[in-house]
Formats: structure tokens, C-alpha cells, sequence
């Protein structure tokens, strides 16, 4: 029996070019790029559809004497007119990386909803969750390593007093929203850090990183870390995990009960989650899984969500984005992230190769029907000879006699080639 | 075609050289020159008033093809230039035709100034006959000009001439007039008159038309290059910093921009928009402050070769005919056609700056 088509794959969905001003994604680049051109690129007072923000600002000013601040219908935090966007040109590696993030997250979460209401096993899942140990397989140095370079990294933002960069509530587009700010604030640095970490998973079995990043995302407000805490426990030899952790653990619960104003405890609590998320899909634990991640999650969040997470990336840029790639670069497993980057590079290089005939039509010759710019037309037709004039004194006297032949023969000559008139 | 625009019944046989509204601001005439070597007036409203198609009035026979035309100081006299090199007077009312001078080549155009009672031809002899109506004994003023003039257009005080070379000259009409009162005499009259302004075009290529503002504060000039540019008299730098140009009538085919000669230029007499009328058929209306395009009208099936709006700017008159820039210098039958849109209230009014 064939297998059943399950909609698009994760590749599918990767390969899918999107727009870095609002997220949307489309079945191709050329679809993506007239969106941009009539949302993004648009001129409100001519209607004119530019190419990019850049030709855009450069029309508003020379057309309009208008100055053009900022990209019509973007995020929040994607309107700057500095990032020159045309297609999938010119977006920041973050950014790509963040969507591919986001990509990865949504469709586990489909997936897993999809699993949650078959009750079908994982694709890969064998008896026993063998697949899903395999996580484990980071050594104790490793993930103390990165434990404390995390914890280095935020110390060091916190005395910088930068803390606020680093955090994403600070990221200020969700004032206002109280309720939403634990989630979208806390959920870039999941992203952030989730977008490479948990990828070497992914070689190994999709499903274990369905629920993590999903999980803590809608979990602050309950007590979800306790159970948690005890997963490894459940389904895993205690070894991976070093001494210092359980202490971390300990630890979030109490920041979490404090007020979720409290910009610098997120961070701390999802610094720890990596170590966790990792045993949480043991399949014991399946059953427990929809309750907790499939039902809050709908396409609002998800926005609301990656909102929060673009603010951050793009709020860090200058300071704190660095040093987090960078220590992130070097706990990742290489062999995914260079499939990941490879992708990356043929996509772009795809959009590249189909961007570069368009600008080519752009510069079309133009072509000017009447090109003499010495002769009038009129002169022209005044030469041909069914018009030419022939002074025959009729019943108006002309002051000056006209020699005909001059008018005639001279003008016909010089510039018509038409057989016809000769 | 929409109903608030019908076309004029019996047109001219042959290219349309050029169509002027009577300045009258309650009439309905319309006076066309044409290639058929004929000039023919007509009326657009009926034995009972009603505007519609209209009639043709009368047909003015010339030796040779007609290259413009116009009203005098009332609607019973129409002078015009031709290729005879002739400009003639034609009384309406009897029918009588008289020439007022003769040029040394065919003559381009004729303009008439109603508050100076001059009419001034252009050559392509490269000179303006200066004719005063109320003294027709006097022999014309001869103004020698740099070159070849292509296209006139005068407001109450000013006169602009559009020459090759892109070459414009303004005069002063005030100036014109007592230059030419002073002359005595017959025969040919040379005056050298320093123009008020001597400009260079601000557009690259060959000026096909200009037409002056109503309100007597600038111009529009329009070139083969499907461009127009819009200018101001003052000569203070403020005034030279508002002009501007911008490209229109063009289509973009097969990767190749066909870029049209913008044939014909108008201003509407109220709302001092204009229209213009391309090579490619079409008339788009332009709000020359705001810096607007008002409106563009479906394309028609030729070249348009005349705009002009009626006195109480209620009408638009557009004369279509095949181009001598489309290649085809035969005309087909039908293919001459006189369109009159009835313009609503705001049809022609500009938007104002947003």
C-alpha cells in the first residue's frame, strides 16, 4: 500500500521563500516579490510599485519631496528602511535563521497535533524510544559548558545593564499587552537559542523536539517545571545531566513566581530548558503531551510569538546578537547546521539567479516613434508630394510669387526615401 | 464609447492639422484645419440648441494644406496659416477669404491677441509676421527668429514661441504692438525686437507644442520625447525652481519603452489644468500645481493631433488622425475623427495637494 501523503515536508516548507517584512510566505519568489512590491513597496500617494524600500525612499524624496521613515504593513520591528530587502535578497542571517526556527517549530506542532489525534507513533519511532535518547548523547562537559557560558552571557548583560536588550520584554512593541508580554518576551530567547540547538535532534527523530519549544512557551504562568523536572527521572539515566542543573531547575519555579514584569528572569529559565526539553518526548510521557502543548496554540500566538522574537533579534543586533551566535555556533552540532546553511545558501542562490533577470527588463531601451529632432513632422508631410503646393494664381493674389519648383523638388528629395512619392 | 462624448459628423478627408474652440464662452464652434487643403467650422449644437454631433457650418477651400488656425475677435472671422505660405484672413459671413501677408516658406502657425488686436504668424522662413487687424493699410512687422518656429501660444500679455534647436522665445505683447503701430509705411517691415526672454527648452528633444496658462503665469511645453514640462514667466529663482517636466504618453512593449511625441497641448480655461494629446491616442488631464495626473482617457484608434477645451471649458475637443510619425502616410478612410467629451463639473478640476 502507498503511504499517504501528509502535506508538505519540512524541506518543502524551508524552501519556501517569505517576506522579511511581514512574515508571509509564498509558493514563489515571484509571487513574494510583487507582494512586496504592492504591500511594502508601495507609493501611497502615486501608487507607484517600487523594487525596495531603498527606491521606494528615493522616489517619496525626488517625486514627492516626501521623506519615506518607514516600510508600509512590516512588523513593528521589521519596518526600518536600512535592511535593502528585494525578495529574499539582503535578509539578515538571524532573520533567516529565526524563520527556519519558527518553520521547524510550527510544523513539529502540526505534527504533533496531527500524532496527538491519530495516535499514531512518531515517524522513526521505534518500540522503546530508542530514537529519542539520543539527544541524551551530550556529554556532561558540553552541557556544562554551555550552562555556563550562558549564564556568563547574562551576567555580563545584567551588570552591562543591558539587560533589557537581551530580554525581549524590553523589546516594547507589546506594551500595553500585559497578558501576552511572559509569552512573547519569553519566547525569542527560546527561539534564539532553540534555533540552533535543538537541530542535531532533528537529524535524529523530528518528534522530541515537537513539544520543547512549544512547551515553555505556554507554560510560565502554571507550575509545568516540577513535573518537568522529573521527566528525566522517567526515561533517562540521570548521567547527562550534571550537578549543577538540577540546582537550575530549582531555581526557575521560584523566578517564576515572581511578577512577570521582571524582565531578567526569562532569560534565566529558558537558558535552562535545553537540557530538559530533551527528555521531554520519551514516549511515556506521550499521553500527557496534547493537554500541554497542542490547545493554546493558534496562528495569533504564533504571530504574537514571533513578534516577540523578531523585537529581540533585531533590539540585539548591535550588542548582544554576537555574543549569542557565537556561543551558540559553538555548541551546535556542525553537521546540521551546514545542511541547514547549505539549504540556506542554494535557496538564496535560486532567488538570486531569478532576481537577476528582472532588473535586466527594468532597463528596456526605449524606443521614440517620431526620432528626427531636427524636422517636424509636419515639415516632413509638407514634403510629400500630394501635398505639395503648387502656386496657381487663382482668385487670391499672394504678395510675393512663389517659385514652385523650389518648394517641391528640393524638399521632396532630401528626405523621403518613399518610392511611392518620388 | 462612453456617452458623454459623441464625434463630429462629417469630419475633414485628410490629416488634422489643427482644432481651436471659439473663445466665445457660451459658443459651441469648433474650427479645424486640415492636410485636405480645407478649413472647416462647425457648430456642435442643432437647429435647436442641443449639443451633439453637430453640423459643419462651412468649408473653407485653400490652395494648399492648412497647418493652423484661429478665431479672431469674434467668432465671424478665422485666420489661418498654411502651406502656401499665405496667412489669411476668412470672414465668415461672406465667405470671403483675403491674405493678410505672405512668408518665404509654409507658415506653422497663427495666434491672435484679442486685447492687443494683433495677429502674429510663424513661419518656418524662421520669422513672425506681427499683422494689426485694426489698421490692415499697414504692411506686417517681420521678427527674424533664430530658428525654425514649431509651435506658438499667447496669453493676454505675453507671447511664447517654441522653435527648433529647442529655442523659446518670450515677447512681450505690449512691446510687439507699439513696435508694429510705429511702422509706417508698406513693404516688408524688418523690426529687431529683443524678446522679453530668450530660454532653452527644458526638455531634451524637438518641442512639438506649448501652450500658455490661462491666468498668464507660465506654460507647458511638450516634446517628441513624451514629455511635457511646465515653466513660469517670472524669472525670479523661486518661480525657475517650481518648473518641472515628466513623462507621459508611453507604452512599455516587449521590453521596449515606445515612447509617443505628445502632440497637443491645452489648458482648460477655469480650472487651469491641461490636457495632453499624444502620438499614442491618448488625452490625459494634468493638474499643473498639484503636479497630478487628474484623469486619462481610453486610448482612441489614431494619433491624437489636437486638444482644445471650449470657452466655458464644458468641452474637450480631441481631432484624432494616423500620424505622419506612425510611418503610414496614407490615410484611411475614417480614420479622421473629431471627438467632443462633455466634461462634468470636476472633470477637468484638479484634486488640490493632498
Amino acid at each position: 500500500m502507498g503511504k499517504k501523503r501528509r502535506g508538505p515536508t519540512l524541506d518543502e516548507l524551508m524552501a519556501r521563500p517569505w517576506c522579511y517584512y511581514c512574515e508571509r510566505d509564498f509558493d514563489d519568489l515571484k509571487i513574494l516579490i510583487s507582494h512586496q512590491k504592492a504591500k511594502h513597496f508601495k507609493c501611497e500617494r502615486c501608487g507607484r510599485r517600487l523594487n525596495t524600500a531603498g527606491g521606494l525612499s528615493v522616489h517619496m524624496s525626488q517625486v514627492h519631496k516626501e521623506q519615506l521613515s518607514a516600510v508600509d504593513n512590516a512588523l513593528p520591528n521589521r519596518s526600518s528602511l536600512d535592511v535593502e530587502i528585494f525578495g529574499m535578497e539582503g535578509v539578515p542571517e538571524d532573520i533567516i535563521q529565526a524563520h527556519h526556527q519558527r518553520v521547524v517549530t510550527q510544523f513539529q506542532q502540526a505534527e504533533a497535533e496531527r500524532q496527538a489525534v491519530t495516535g499514531n507513533p512518531p515517524p522513526g519511532t521505534g518500540v522503546g524510544g530508542q530514537p529519542a535518547k539520543k539527544p541524551k548523547l551530550e556529554s556532561v562537559s558540553d552541557l556544562k559548558k554551555r550552562l555556563a557560558e550562558h549564564k556568563a552571557k547574562k551576567a555580563e548583560s545584567r551588570t552591562g545593564g543591558s539587560s533589557g536588550e537581551a530580554t525581549p520584554v524590553g523589546a516594547g512593541q507589546m506594551a500595553g499587552q500585559m497578558p501576552v508580554i511572559p509569552v512573547g518576551g519569553q519566547t525569542p530567547n527560546v527561539g534564539g537559542f532553540t534555533a540552533n540547538y535543538p537541530q542535531p535532534y532533528g537529524t535524529a527523530s523530528p518528534y522530541p523536539q515537537t513539544a520543547s519549544p512549544v512547551y515553555p512557551t505556554f507554560s510560565p504562568g502554571q507550575q509545568p517545571f516540577p513535573p518537568s523536572a522529573q521527566f528525566p527521572p522517567a526515561g533517562y539515566s540521570p548521567q547527562p545531566f550534571p550537578t549543577g542543573t538540577p540546582q537550575t531547575y530549582s531555581a526557575t519555579p521560584s523566578a517564576f513566581q515572581v511578577p512577570p514584569g521582571q524582565s531578567n528572569t526569562p532569560p534565566q529559565t529558558t537558558g535552562t530548558f535545553p537540557p530538559r526539553s530533551g527528555s521531554l518526548p520519551t514516549p511515556p510521557n506521550l499521553p500527557q503531551r496534547p493537554a500541554v502543548a497542542a490547545p493554546p496554540v493558534n496562528a495569533y500566538q504564533m504571530q504574537q510569538m514571533h513578534m516577540g522574537h523578531a523585537a529581540a533579534l533585531n533590539g540585539d543586533k548591535p550588542h548582544a546578537e554576537p555574543t549569542l551566535s557565537t556561543s551558540v555556533d559553538e555548541l551546535i552540532n556542525g553537521t546540521a547546521k551546514q545542511a541547514d546553511a547549505a539549504a540556506a545558501a542554494t535557496a538564496t542562490a535560486a532567488a538570486e539567479k531569478k532576481t537577476e533577470e528582472k532588473p535586466k527588463k527594468d532597463k528596456s531601451k526605449a524606443r521614440l516613434v517620431y526620432s528626427d529632432n531636427e524636422i517636424s513632422p509636419e515639415e516632413k508631410m509638407a514634403r510629400l508630394a500630394r501635398y505639395a503646393y503648387v502656386p496657381e494664381d487663382t482668385d487670391v493674389v499672394a504678395v510675393e510669387e512663389v517659385p514652385a519648383s523650389t518648394v517641391v523638388g528640393t524638399n521632396r528629395m532630401d528626405s523621403l526615401g518613399d518610392p511611392a512619392d518620388a | 464609447m462612453a456617452s458623454n462624448q459623441f464625434s463630429v459628423a462629417s469630419p475633414p478627408t485628410d490629416a488634422i492639422s489643427a482644432l481651436k474652440f471659439s473663445p466665445d464662452a457660451d459658443s459651441t464652434r469648433i474650427v479645424v484645419s486640415s492636410w485636405d487643403k480645407n478649413v472647416y467650422l462647425y457648430d456642435l449644437r442643432d437647429e435647436n440648441g442641443a449639443v451633439g454631433e453637430g453640423k459643419l457650418l462651412q468649408k473653407f477651400e485653400h490652395r494648399a494644406p492648412v497647418l493652423d488656425v484661429c478665431f479672431g475677435a469674434t467668432e465671424d472671422e478665422i485666420y489661418t496659416a498654411g502651406l502656401d505660405w499665405d496667412v489669411k484672413k476668412i470672414d465668415v459671413a461672406s465667405s470671403t477669404q483675403t491674405v493678410l501677408s505672405s512668408h518665404e516658406a509654409g507658415v506653422r502657425s497663427v495666434v491672435f491677441s484679442k486685447e492687443h488686436n494683433l495677429v502674429i504668424s510663424a513661419s518656418w522662413d524662421s520669422t513672425l509676421h506681427v499683422h494689426q487687424t485694426n489698421d490692415p493699410a499697414t504692411a506686417p512687422a517681420v521678427i527674424p527668429l533664430p530658428s525654425k518656429p514649431f509651435s506658438m501660444s499667447l496669453t493676454a500679455t505675453k507671447l511664447v514661441v517654441a522653435m527648433a534647436s529647442r529655442a523659446l522665445h518670450i515677447y512681450d505683447l505690449k512691446a510687439l504692438a507699439m513696435l508694429t503701430a510705429q511702422s509706417e509705411g508698406t513693404g516688408p517691415n524688418k523690426i529687431e525686437i529683443e524678446p522679453w526672454q530668450r530660454r532653452e527648452s527644458s526638455l531634451k528633444f524637438m518641442t512639438r507644442s506649448v501652450a500658455c496658462m490661462p491666468d498668464d503665469a507660465g506654460y507647458a511645453s511638450s516634446s517628441i520625447e513624451g514629455r511635457v514640462a511646465v515653466e513660469w514667466f517670472d524669472p525670479s529663482a523661486e518661480s525657475q525652481a517650481r518648473k518641472y517636466a515628466f513623462k507621459c504618453h508611453r507604452q512599455t512593449a516587449d521590453d521596449v519603452d515606445v515612447v509617443y511625441p505628445v502632440n497637443a497641448l491645452a489648458f482648460h480655461p477655469v480650472h487651469g489644468t491641461f490636457a495632453s494629446g499624444g502620438g499614442d491616442g491618448v488625452v490625459a488631464l494634468w493638474d499643473g500645481i498639484a503636479k497630478r495626473r487628474i484623469r486619462q482617457y481610453q486610448k482612441y484608434p489614431s494619433s491624437v493631433a489636437a486638444v482644445d477645451f471650449s470657452g466655458n471649458g464644458k468641452y474637450l475637443a480631441i481631432a484624432i488622425s494616423p500620424g505622419f510619425e506612425d510611418g503610414n502616410d496614407d490615410v484611411v478612410e475614417g480614420t479622421v475623427k473629431i471627438f467632443v467629451r462633455e466634461l462634468g463639473e470636476t472633470e477637468a478640476k484638479g484634486k488640490g495637494a493632498k
